[in-house]
């Protein structure tokens, strides 16, 4: 099986400051992956050259066999959508036209608004429960409501790649589950492939088929959670102490009780 | 809805330049009347036909030159996602009238003038983007600071060069520094026509990409924009239109801030519609700031980039306190 794509030895930096360090790593198509690792062990970087806002400075991105580089970009953002962490807006703009925008890399002059690129951007937004929040004010809205306005943007654009960063940070316990939810759904009904940065260890392991442990910019290891996700690991790749319990439900979940000595 | 909203921004535009110009072609040391103009008939008639006539070419000189700043103005500010973004406040007009004054004092052709001012804005640009790049990326505190710098520094060599330029007057060092549009002619109009076109053109067409930016440069990248190569297309096409404004007009401050605000206000943010609106509306502010400047204190004559300074300036200060 050749993976949808794939990361060989790939490199990237901020200015001196490296941030991949020849990471290798492969994602199939359908599957959902999620990304953890230490706070600068590179994986928003990694998501961040997927979505071609950082250019590897080295190494190869492969999708379905081909240099990502060398793809059209508008092509790429039709296959890729990326979901930042934070958006901060500086100007007022619409919600319909926030979602719209999703559609801007299947547009001539990167401009969507046929009525076709409407009902779309609106079902998506029916999808995400946000279609009565299509004239408001994006730039007014709360956390929660603003990342499933992206979300939706995300669903509009009808790509077959989605790169989360940290979408739950920042939602309330509620907010949190129901988004989840949807990504869960989404993933499910469409077939998408997902790859996923968090902080969430429980969460990774309930929803991922596959982890990926990040450490200083290169993968640590890789496997499905109840694989990756054990004492040892952690300890290698966050460096604390932890020990698996099992809740009143059955489900697997992490405790991290001590940094490592 | 949302058609409805910019066709009814696009049309008090449109209004308002209307009553600007009107007011422009009547207001200074001689004060007209619209009733001699329209309707007056024997020497009453004529001789207000006569001054309006005259006063044409500086109507139209000054509604091109405030076209080009604003737009500029409009599209700086969605490319670097700041409201506060100006080609004022960036240097851009600074350096663009240290490239005309060079070519003046080298006794190049006025025509000329808008290539070299062309050439400063871009030289401005540059520098300033590279002061404020910060790992990688413009930092937009930087930004604001490194535009201070290029306009002390292009200040210095304005007031160098005409300080070692024999012949020179307070007058023209006036005209630099503060801007004026009396000295337009039918022929300037007609040289600055076309660089505002083609400015304007270019950032109409780039309008879909300056959206995305507006969220921010990296929604840009995601959505599949070419991020540096359209960086540099808005860069050059706002340089070229505030070069060619600074070459026929010197330098005048804060139109570019002050319009598109205002424009933003009455049809949103959509570039689509924010650079025609933009275009028009900056035409009628500075049409009836020149206005203004005629007249206020006839018969002498204020710099007309101190009265867009005087609004302008507490009009910044607001949206400072309000964009922290």
């Amino acid at each position: 099986m050749t993976a949808l794509l794939e990361a060989r030895g790939l490199r990237a930096s901020y200015g001196a400051t490296p941030a991949l360090d020849g990471l290798d790593a492969a994602i199939g198509r359908g599957e959902l992956v999620a990304l953890l690792g230490e706070n600068g062990s590179g994986k928003s970087t990694f998501l961040r050259v997927i979505a071609r806002i950082v250019a590897a400075s080295g190494g190869e991105l492969l999708l379905e066999g081909r240099s990502l580089a060398d793809l059209p970009r508008r092509e790429t953002a039709r296959r890729i959508a990326y979901l930042p962490q934070s958006t901060e807006l500086v100007f007022p703009i619409r919600c319909l036209d926030l979602v719209l925008q999703g559609r801007a890399p299947h547009a001539r002059g990167f401009s969507a608004d046929s009525a076709e690129d409407r009902d779309r951007a609106l079902a998506a937004m029916r999808v995400c429960d946000v279609e009565a929040l299509a004239e408001r004010d994006a730039s007014a809205l709360s956390g929660g409501e603003k990342r499933r306005v992206f979300l939706a943007r995300a669903l509009a654009q009808e790509a077959e790649i989605w790169l989360l960063d940290e979408p739950t940070s920042g939602l309330d316990p509620r907010h949190r589950l129901e988004f989840l939810e949807l990504i869960a759904r989404v993933h499910a009904d469409r077939e998408t492939t997902v790859v996923l940065v968090t902080h969430e260890i429980d969460l990774a392991g309930e929803i991922a088929d596959r982890i990926v442990l990040l450490r200083a910019g290169r993968a640590l290891q890789e496997g499905p959670p109840a694989e990756t996700l054990t004492p040892e690991r952690l300890r290698d790749a966050f460096g604390v102490e932890s020990r698996i319990v099992t809740d009143d439900r059955g489900r697997r979940r992490i405790v991290a009780y001590a940094p490592s000595r | 809805m949302k058609t409805t909203r910019s066709a009814g921004g696009l049309a008090a535009a449109i209004a308002l330049l209307a009553v600007a110009v009107v007011f422009g072609l009547l207001a200074g040391g001689v004060r007209l009347s619209l009733r001699d103009l329209v309707l007056g008939e024997g020497p009453a008639g004529e001789t207000a036909r006569l001054v309006a006539s005259l006063r044409a070419p500086r109507v139209l000189l000054s509604a091109l030159v405030g076209c080009c700043l604003a737009v500029a103005g409009a599209a700086l500010q969605a490319l670097l996602k700041n409201p506060l973004a100006d080609p004022f406040l960036l240097g851009t007009s600074g350096g663009a009238a240290a490239g005309a004054a060079f070519a003046a004092v080298a006794g190049f052709s006025p025509l000329v003038s808008p290539a070299a001012a062309f050439a400063g804005a871009v030289a401005s640009s540059v520098a300033v983007a590279a002061l404020a790049r910060r790992g990688g990326r413009l930092d937009l505190q930087r930004l604001l600071l490194a535009g201070l710098i290029a306009n002390a520094f292009f200040s210095a060599v304005l007031l160098a060069v005409f300080s070692v330029a024999s012949g020179q007057t307070a007058r023209t060092m006036l005209f630099w520094m503060m801007g004026s549009l009396a000295d337009a002619t039918p022929g300037k109009v007609l040289a600055l026509a076309p660089y505002g076109a083609a400015g304007f053109a270019v950032l109409l067409a780039s309008a879909g990409r300056l959206n995305l930016f507006a969220v921010g440069e990296e929604n840009a990248a995601a959505l599949g924009v070419d991020v540096e190569r359209s960086k540099r297309i808005v860069f050059l096409a706002a340089s070229l239109l505030t070069g060619a404004a600074v070459a026929f007009a010197g330098i005048i401050g804060f139109v570019g801030l002050l319009v598109p605000h205002a424009a933003r206000a009455a049809v949103g943010n959509d570039q689509r519609a924010l650079l025609p609106v933009s275009a028009i509306a900056g035409a009628a502010l500075l049409v009836a700031a020149d206005a203004v400047s005629r007249s206020a204190f006839a018969p002498a004559e204020l710099p007309v980039g101190a009265v867009t300074a005087a609004i302008g300036a507490p009009v910044f200060a607001w949206l400072l306190l309000r964009n922290p």
